[in-house]
């Protein structure tokens, strides 16, 4: 095979707007967005609690929490695996093998990432803002309230991060997912799966799909970052 | 205890109260009581303990000596020298300090400001001058009992200064006690009704604003109003 022939079979299934692929790459980011939307969902308002209020097992949570951050995905599929396995705690859910399962491993993921992320971002705004919610005699919850509505655009950017981390997990979703045709076969799976049966042409169609993706999710942002910078917006 | 020169009931009274920060006693068995409906000035050099005896009788450090007594959080208010500025609109800043006040009013005090056309800028681009007067209305809004006020007109253009001034004045006429730090005498002359002075985190006089100026009893009060 020569150099350039994936390159050119690449472009000519996404020019084709290759069914199968399609289905992939929206597969992918239907399970990515999902995994996004639970972690800031769960990890935005501990992230704020972290950073706002002292309570016993604060620093146990902030230690476990980081230490998740540098957990191997291949680890987090396994435990999502036993988890979820017929005989697992979690076994009559029966999301084995489907997008859930996939889904459920990203958050896990990613979740770690917007809590430590997102806790930094409040506390620096804790910090600035405390004397004011003194001050006032802000509640808790208005606080918490306060931290997250005012971190808003930090907040897109630690969306994004999360996203970046999903889109590109093999790992993980390979083992809860199966990586079955049609049902749990997403980006990154197909890659590591064509590319050992040496088709090359549909792992680089998907590769530039996800290069194109991470280079969107970075311009994003810069360009969020920067323009709400001079709006005096950003944390 | 020191009593302000006036018969007029307390509106916030400490009581030997003294606190320590990394070693340092920054303020120092300090007893006060002021007055409701007046004008206090605390002056001094700086670090002489001010903005501290500010925000301990606002409650917003806990001394470890003594005590402060003092209306409830709600009818108290504070203006930083610095405003912390929410990351959103003025107006929606001006909500926030002040919440539930209906559309017209809050166009009012806007309007008093000379704030309207900046009403939905983000509060952190307004200018110093903006800033403060954004912060000095949202706290005039809710009508306090008591108003303290840090260095409310610090780097602060005429215009500004003057409108601050004139918020203060009508703020004591329809009956808020105001606590304030001032670094410029002439703006203490104007306003002050009394005058405390501190030097080295204590209070070394305290006194109506006609005597402290006319006659100050303290040698350090002397020393400071040959300087300002």
């Amino acid at each position: 095979m020569e150099f350039l022939t994936p390159f050119k079979i690449a472009f000519s299934l996404l020019f084709s707007a290759d069914a199968e692929l399609m289905a992939i790459i929206r597969l992918s980011m239907t399970i990515s967005l999902s995994a996004v939307a639970c972690s800031l969902f769960v990890g935005l308002p501990v992230g704020a609690i972290l950073a706002s209020m002292k309570f016993p097992g604060r620093q146990a949570i902030i230690i476990l929490s980081n230490t998740l951050l540098s957990m191997p995905p291949v680890i987090v599929g396994l435990i999502i695996y036993i988890l979820v396995s017929q005989s697992g705690p979690l076994g009559w859910t029966g999301i084995l093998y489907t997008p859930y399962a996939m889904a459920l491993a990203q958050t896990v993921l990613v979740l770690p990432i917007s809590i430590a992320l997102s806790r930094q971002v409040f506390e620096t705004l804790h910090t600035e803002y405390n004397p004011l919610f003194m001050s006032l005699g802000i509640g808790r919850w208005q606080r918490i309230k306060t931290l997250v509505f005012d971190a808003r655009i930090a907040l897109v950017t630690i969306a994004l991060a999360c996203f970046g981390r999903a889109i590109s997990e093999v790992g993980a979703v390979i083992i809860v997912g199966g990586n079955i045709r049609h049902v749990s076969r997403v980006m990154t799976t197909t890659i590591a799966l064509e590319t050992s049966k040496g088709e090359l042409g549909i792992a680089m169609a998907l590769g530039i799909v996800l290069l194109t993706i991470a280079l969107l999710v970075n311009v994003a942002s810069q360009f969020i970052s920067a323009h709400f910078k001079r709006a005096g917006l950003d944390v | 205890m020191s009593d302000m020169p006036s018969q007029n009931t307390a509106m916030v009274t400490a009581k030997n109260v003294s606190f320590t920060a990394n070693g340092q006693r920054l303020l120092n068995d300090i007893s006060v009581r002021i007055t409701s409906g007046n004008i206090t000035v605390v002056l001094g050099h700086n670090g002489a303990g001010k903005t501290l005896l500010l925000s301990a009788l606002h409650g917003l450090i806990t001394p470890q000596h003594g005590t402060i007594t003092g209306p409830s959080r709600q009818k108290q208010k504070m203006v930083f020298q610095k405003p912390v500025l929410l990351r959103r609109s003025a107006r929606d800043y001006f909500e926030f300090l002040c919440p539930g006040l209906d559309d017209s009013k809050v166009q009012n005090w806007f309007k008093k400001a000379q704030l309207c056309p900046q009403m939905t800028t983000p509060a952190r681009q307004l200018s110093g001058g903006e800033s403060q007067k954004l912060a000095l209305i949202g706290a005039l809004a809710s009508q306090p009992d008591l108003l303290f006020l840090d260095e409310p007109t610090a780097h602060l253009d005429f215009e500004s200064i003057g409108f601050i001034e004139s918020q203060i004045t009508a703020a004591r006429k329809s009956g808020t006690t105001i606590v304030m730090t001032s670094h410029n005498r002439a703006q203490a002359e104007r306003l002050a009704e009394h005058v405390i002075f501190m030097e080295n985190g204590k209070i070394v006089e305290i006194a109506s604003a006609k005597t402290f100026f006319s006659s100050p009893q303290t040698k350090a009060a002397k020393t400071y109003l040959k300087h300002y």
